[in-house]
């Protein structure tokens, strides 16, 4: 039981996931109605999935390769909602893209739901998980934000338009957003990188595992990102550049590490 | 029954013969409506007139032979314009057109989809169509027939709006400039813009912006005297023409458009300013010639600097674009143009006579079958007899209405357009 929930939510958002790319192709916004119904019920029974989850395993489901895919393209789509919601931007199509893909990958690992180590079933480690993916959610939804205001600009400056831009919102709430995504994404991200981190040290002690090598590698780069908000230079391109960059560190060290080394981080 | 336009349009007509034609204000239309309808070949008119058209829509119902009616038509309404306007028939003969049953209805279709437009695809054209048809309603000039071309028309031009991009993108230079500016700042009552000289389409570009909500403007001119006249024209503040680069730190908008014979922004200047802005971004609109702020400043970041070439290149896409989108409408108005036909073949007497028959017919049987099953034991000789009887009933009551749908008549359209509702017959269709 409950897995139906997660092939629903699926179902439909690949439905929008395909009238969101005839969107594109189309350059017409005149889908997007169709898309929000869509990935709104679909989040709906998304979310009903995940807390069956919770109930069942008695710690957040976000430990299984499948269920940190799941969760992450929750996120994902929370973020859009809430963008579509508070700055009435229409880009729920691109973030249903994304959700997607990420839902599409999480349905390929095993379903089953695992059991962790004692030590690992605590609430801060559930704490370091959730806000981690959720960090990660926002930066995925600013890499859209930066792809989008650089495509923009792009036309822009040279002039050149292929009527896709014409779905676009305009370059100043792009970027606005853009911000927002990371001054809300960079302390979620640290506060949970700085808890994973004692945790870890309280449990194996003092030594570094590749993950978090690399998850500091990514929060570095997210640091100088913040710093460029924060000091108000308002060449944005740099910005978004580095963004889209952070983007890529943050994917690989979601799907890459886990996978690839044997780590503390390895999934379930 | 036959449809006929007359008419003719900035294509056909130069502005001299438009302006002689055109039925200047809403009562010249009226008093026309009301003349023509009273001719006896015309049964309903609508008259369409803007500044760039004249079209007088009729609907005549003579029911003499087709051939010759047309012709007596198109001749009666040439011979009322001239009447109307006063102006001899040879002047203005050679500038129109006459377009009949299934050209004119896809030509109004067209007019109204604003595809016959001199931009094509701008908007107002169907705003005036309605008007008309509105004008044309309140004489009492339409029924039947036109007004459920006009309907259609209008709603063509719906669905042509709505399926096309036909209308979505701007096609003049100065519309072209604020929907550039748009895609680049979010909210324009928070920019300001600055007016560097002045010139008949710098201030028609800032009547837009000031149109879409912005509110700081600063106005500055080498002759300050200038300056103030503009800033109080449009509620701005005026600047000496020294502050230029000051001024250029502040403002988010620039309209550049003076008679300088060089350059009065320069890379070098627009550098220092961007520096001492922050790289906050600067949309620069040069339509001045030659040109007053130099081209290389848009390799600036943040910069991004428009010329008059520039913006005509937007608009000349846009309109590539839209004719384009115009054959797209075209298979509209084919669609539309065979419902309307489907829609006024139903009208003929003939197959509506049958229809009906049909129906009374069917209904016969079924009511037959039921009395059949209820009295089982009736012998062939009586159910003979009530065969005949529903028979020879159904005969009666039809004939009436059977010969008044076959005689030719004024208002047969409008008889026979009855008749389908009140025997049903749609409904059943649907």
């Amino acid at each position: 039981m409950g897995t139906i929930f997660f092939e629903l939510a699926l179902t439909l958002y690949f439905a929008g996931f395909i009238l969101s790319i005839v969107g594109i192709i189309r350059k017409k916004n005149d889908l997007d109605k169709a898309v929000f119904f869509l990935s709104l019920i679909g989040f709906l029974l998304h979310t009903i999935y995940l807390i069956i989850r919770y109930i069942k395993s008695g710690r957040a489901p976000v430990f299984s390769m499948h269920e940190a895919n799941s969760y992450f393209a929750w996120s994902i789509l929370l973020v859009s909602f809430l963008i579509n919601f508070f700055y009435k931007v229409k880009v729920l199509n691109f973030g249903i893209i994304l959700s997607f893909l990420i839902m599409f990958i999480g349905a390929f690992f095993p379903r089953g739901i695992p059991s962790l180590k004692g030590e690992i079933k605590s609430f801060w480690i559930d704490i370091h998980a959730v806000m981690a993916i959720f960090g990660i959610a926002l930066f995925s939804v600013a890499f859209v934000f930066s792809s989008l205001y650089l495509i923009q600009e792009k036309a822009i400056k040279s002039k050149k338009f292929r009527g896709f831009e014409n779905i676009l919102p305009n370059l100043e709430i792009l970027d606005k957003i853009n911000y927002r995504l990371i001054f809300w994404g960079f302390p979620l991200y640290t506060v949970a990188l700085v808890v994973g981190f004692i945790k870890y040290v309280s449990l194996v002690g003092f030594m570094f595992d590749p993950k978090e090598i690399w998850s500091f590698l990514t929060w570095s780069v997210y640091l100088s990102i913040y710093y460029l908000r924060v000091k108000e230079d308002w060449r944005k391109k740099k910005a978004a550049y580095l963004t889209i960059l952070a983007f890529l560190l943050v994917i690989f060290g979601f799907f890459g590490i886990n996978l690839l080394t044997e780590s503390f981080h390895k999934p379930l | 029954m036959s449809l006929t336009v007359v008419g003719l349009n900035h294509k056909t007509a130069p502005i001299e013969i438009r302006e002689k034609l055109a039925f200047g204000s809403k009562e010249t239309i009226k008093e026309a409506l009301r003349q023509l309808i009273q001719k006896e070949d015309i049964a309903e008119a609508v008259i369409l007139s803007t500044c760039n058209r004249v079209e007088i829509y009729v609907y005549s119902n003579v029911s003499s032979d087709k051939e010759n009616r047309e012709s007596k038509v198109e001749e009666l309404i040439k011979e009322f314009i001239s009447k109307f306007h006063k102006i001899e028939k040879d002047i203005f003969e050679k500038y129109l057109y006459v377009h009949k049953d299934r050209q004119a209805v896809e030509h109004l279709l067209k007019v109204t989809s604003s595809l016959d437009s001199m931009i094509v695809g701008e908007p107002q054209i169907t705003g005036q169509v309605k008007e008309s048809y509105e004008i044309a309603l309140s004489e009492r000039a339409t029924s039947l027939i036109l007004n459920h071309l006009m309907k259609r028309a209008l709603f063509t031009a719906k669905r042509v709006r709505n399926e096309t991009r036909i209308s979505e993108n701007p096609v003049s230079v100065s519309y072209a400039a604020v929907g550039l500016i748009k895609k680049v700042f979010d909210d324009l009552s928070k920019k300001s813009i600055l007016l560097v000289g002045a010139g008949e389409m710098a201030e028609l570009a800032l009547k837009h912006l000031i149109g879409n909500g912005v509110k700081s403007i600063y106005i500055t001119n080498r002759t300050f005297e200038r300056a103030k006249e503009l800033a109080k024209e449009f509620n701005g503040t005026a600047i000496p023409f020294e502050n230029l680069k000051e001024n250029l730190i502040k403002a988010d908008i620039v309209l550049c458009s003076t008679a300088a014979p060089n350059y009065v922004i320069t890379e070098k200047m627009l550098k220092e300013v961007m520096y001492l802005r922050k790289y906050k971004p600067i949309f620069l609109i040069d339509i001045s010639v030659p040109r007053n702020i130099d081209p290389s400043c848009n390799n600036l970041d943040n910069v991004y600097l428009y010329n008059i070439d520039d913006l005509q290149a937007v608009v000349d896409s846009n309109i590539f674009e839209r004719k384009k989108e115009a054959q797209k409408a075209m298979i509209i108005i084919k669609e539309e143009t065979e419902k309307f036909f489907h829609w006024l073949n139903s009208l003929e007497s003939v197959p509506v006579i049958v229809s009906i028959r049909n129906k009374a017919e069917q209904i016969r049987q079924q009511e037959l079958e039921k009395f059949k099953s209820k009295f089982r034991d009736l012998s062939p000789e009586v159910l003979n007899s009530i065969d005949y009887l529903t028979q020879s009933i159904i005969n009666k009551i039809m004939h009436y209405p059977t010969v008044a749908l076959k005689n030719n008549c004024d208002s047969k359209e409008i008889l026979i357009y009855s008749a389908r509702r009140l025997f049903g017959l749609d409904n059943e269709e649907e």
